[in-house]
């Protein structure tokens, strides 16, 4: 015990009168302390003020303001919400109806139409587009679900004995399962070049061909797919698949039997192509000379079409030019359309845009132009932009419900993430960009296709939730209205609403749009992550 | 001091024989203990560790220890006492892991004060300050001192407890709390900053 003198007074120091009011003092030291207080008025002063402090301290840290996140209290809810579950089904369908109804149905009618039945836009678009090679891949998609479904049973029977290695052991058992799965593209001819790459005339592949080089010259045939990253790639060789291209310029001077897609700045056509053209340019010029046995699909700043096309040419095109014959319809979405003094349409032609197409009266076409002008950007004061609004409105609303009542734990989980603002706008802006490129990359490569296509398709749920949990987070900004689903609802119905209107402003919209999902996108990583670590949650 | 900050108020009976359902496999029981005592293991947490989400995780954490340990409980000690022990080890730990921990271990009076505050001015700097100020305040505070305080005044532990959580001498504690006090009216009275007490202050 110790003392202090002060002048002609002594005091015991305030670590000996807080030991003696927690009762930590031996008797003979608590006694001595206690017949000192008698005589003290300036130490029963501070034993006061101490006592006061403690209850104080207890009170100001027994005050219970911070509600308890849902995360924690909810879990264990979930064995008694089944109804919960029918509910969420409920909505699925309620919302997979509306959209329909609201979205699907009116475009593919109009799409009928315009002339492209379901059998020419879907086919094109899905099944006969980019991605798509066929059942294979469909098989490997199917053999990754399957994995994928017995890795997630795998980790969920082993998770009491995971703890800290849980990470590693998932990230390692991921590699296994992808080293062990069937990788369709192991059976092509990889070539990188140094810098160039050629392969002469003369020669053939027998299989898939996959280059990476600076400039690519393939002079030969190619019995299968040919797959290019380059700056420069000049097809002269007979290509028996399917070409597909990511380039600065693609110049197809020889046949193609298949498709062509391409993610070009600049693509020439100057042969035949037996099937589709899939293509997103900047410029695309389909020569004279070529022709192509589908549909033409395109989204470029320039074209021109001076060859023959036998099926439909869906565009969207800065500045296009039609001097060539079109088996079936056109649909042209865009800027400036003229259609030349050869160009013949035998189906229908249908233009939607701000300019006045220029139609040479010399063009043979199946029916009169049908032109419906549309200005570029929403058009704030036709009535339908509003009621269009609304229904985006209500489709992420239905799908924020659905997330709410099936993953209510996770989607608190999201909405709390969100509050660190920083890193989930780096990990947003991370995943926003990679994971298209891995996915693509993950496409030619590694797994397969169906892997990249699960991928992709995935990235796109996501990047459409993302603004579920700002909205949520911002209602809870604004309300915080206590816990449980019914106020949940409520600021997920309002912060959605806000991030609509904001996202209707002139000028800003769209920088609010990408904020919204960078954010978003990186709370729900976030949210993933901690969502493997180990739970305690009762079973 | 209630340690039972629970949900649901429990007689020790009933505690009990919740306790035997979950030692003996009852998952509906382990919810049922789950339920009561989440929430005031999660404020617990959530006045020891820097953020919501740490304190989210730790409160998982902790009762999946729990539920790992619940055989080792000795059921002639109070369960909250021993939850509560689980808990503070491992946001202990939690903490302990993220930075190298800077006070100093040291039990020396001579890095106190060694005048008496001036109680009128203590009062004044309770009767100006919230329990959100105090929360806040709080949280400025080194670890350490944070723990001690919130072990000692919310789960309402034993010097001896206190001494085995943090590592520390038990003749320390005392020390240790009255230091955090001191930290706390710094930070709360705008003193600057609560970290020079690291390195002792003597008058």
């Amino acid at each position: 015990m110790n003392s202090l003198d002060s002048g002609p007074e002594k005091h015991f120091d305030e670590v000996t009168a807080l030991l003696y009011l927690e009762r930590q003092l031996e008797l003979d030291q608590a006694r001595e302390f206690a017949e000192h207080l008698v005589s003290c008025n300036a130490c029963s002063t501070l034993l006061r003020a101490l006592e006061k402090e403690s209850i104080w301290l207890r009170e100001a840290l027994s005050t219970d303001a911070e509600s308890i996140p849902a995360r924690v209290i909810a879990a264990p809810e979930r064995t008694n919400a089944h109804w919960g579950w029918i509910a969420a089904f409920g909505l699925c369908a309620a919302g997979g109806y509306t959209l329909w109804n609201g979205f699907i149905g009116p475009a593919m009618s109009g799409a009928s139409e315009a002339g492209f039945g379901q059998d020419s836009v879907l086919m094109t678009l899905f099944f006969s587009g980019a991605f798509w090679r066929g059942w294979d891949a469909m098989r490997s998609l199917t053999e990754f679900l399957a994995m994928a479904t017995l890795g997630a049973l795998a980790i969920w029977l082993l998770r009491k004995q995971w703890k800290r290695f849980t990470a590693i052991a998932f990230v390692m058992g991921a590699m296994i399962c992808t080293l062990a799965m069937p990788q369709s593209a192991a059976a092509a001819d990889i070539e990188r070049g140094n810098p160039s790459y050629t392969l002469p005339a003369g020669q053939e592949v027998k299989t898939d061909l996959i280059v990476w080089a600076t400039r690519a010259r393939i002079d030969g045939d190619v019995d299968g797919d040919l797959i290019v990253w380059s700056q420069n790639v000049t097809v002269n060789g007979h290509i028996k698949g399917d070409i597909l291209g990511a380039a600065q310029e693609l110049r197809v001077n020889g046949p193609v039997d298949g498709n062509v897609r391409a993610w070009v700045q600049t693509l020439t056509i100057n042969n035949s192509v037996a099937k589709n053209v899939l293509a997103m340019t900047g410029v695309t010029y389909e020569d004279e000379r070529a022709t192509i046995g589908g549909t033409l699909t395109v989204l470029a700043g320039t074209m021109e079409v001076s060859g023959h096309v036998t099926g439909d040419l869906l565009a969207l095109v800065g500045d296009l030019t039609v001097n060539g014959s079109l088996g079936r319809d056109a649909l042209v979405r865009g800027g400036q359309f003229t259609v030349g003094p050869n160009a013949q349409i035998a189906g229908k032609t249908r233009y939607i845009g701000d300019h006045q197409p220029d139609i040479s009266p010399s063009a043979k076409l199946g029916s009169p132009v049908e032109i419906t002008y549309k200005k570029r950007g929403p058009d704030y004061s036709r009535w339908d932009y509003y009621w269009h609004q609304i229904m985006l409105w209500g489709a992420s609303f239905i799908f924020g419900l659905v997330l709410l009542f099936a993953v209510p734990a996770f989607f608190a989980s999201a909405e709390n993430s969100a509050n660190r603002f920083g890193p989930a706008i780096g990990f947003g802006a991370l995943f926003l960009f990679a994971t298209p490129i891995v996915a693509a990359i993950v496409c030619a490569t590694i797994v397969g296709l169906g892997v990249g296509i699960a991928a992709l398709l995935l990235y796109l749920i996501c990047l459409y939730a993302s603004q579920v949990f700002i909205a949520s987070w911002l209602g809870h900004k604004i309300i915080n209205a206590g816990v449980g689903f019914g106020p949940a609802i409520g600021r997920l119905a309002l912060g959605l609403a806000i991030l609509r209107v904001l996202r209707m402003l002139p000028y800003v919209g769209w920088l609010v749009t990408l904020v919204m999902i960078m954010w978003g996108l990186g709370a729900l990583v976030l949210a993933l992550h901690r969502a493997m670590r180990p739970q305690a949650v009762p079973a | 001091m209630d340690r039972h900050k629970t949900t649901e108020a429990m007689s020790e009976a009933e505690l009990a024989r919740l306790l035997s359902r979950v030692q003996a496999g009852d998952s509906e029981a382990w919810g049922e203990l789950y339920r009561n005592y989440a929430p005031a293991i999660f404020r617990f947490c959530r006045r020891v560790l820097p953020t919501r989400e740490d304190s989210e995780d730790a409160t998982t954490e902790v009762f999946m220890k729990v539920r790992q340990k619940l055989g080792t409980y000795d059921s002639s000690r109070p369960f909250t006492a021993w939850l509560y022990k689980v808990a503070s080890n491992h946001c202990w730990d939690t903490l302990r892991r993220r930075r190298i921990r800077q006070d100093l271990e040291t039990g020396d009076l001579d890095t106190l004060p060694l005048e008496h505050p001036d109680p009128g001015q203590l009062e004044q700097l309770q009767a100006e300050h919230t329990s959100k100020e105090v929360r806040t305040g709080l949280a400025k505070l080194p670890d350490r001192a944070r723990m001690a305080l919130v072990l000692r005044y919310y789960a309402d532990m034993s010097y001896e407890e206190i001494a085995d959580t943090l590592g520390v001498r038990r003749q320390f504690v005392g020390v240790l709390l009255l230091r955090a006090r001191h930290q706390l009216r710094d930070a709360l009275s705008g003193g600057g900053d609560p970290q020079k007490f690291l390195s002792g202050r003597k008058i």
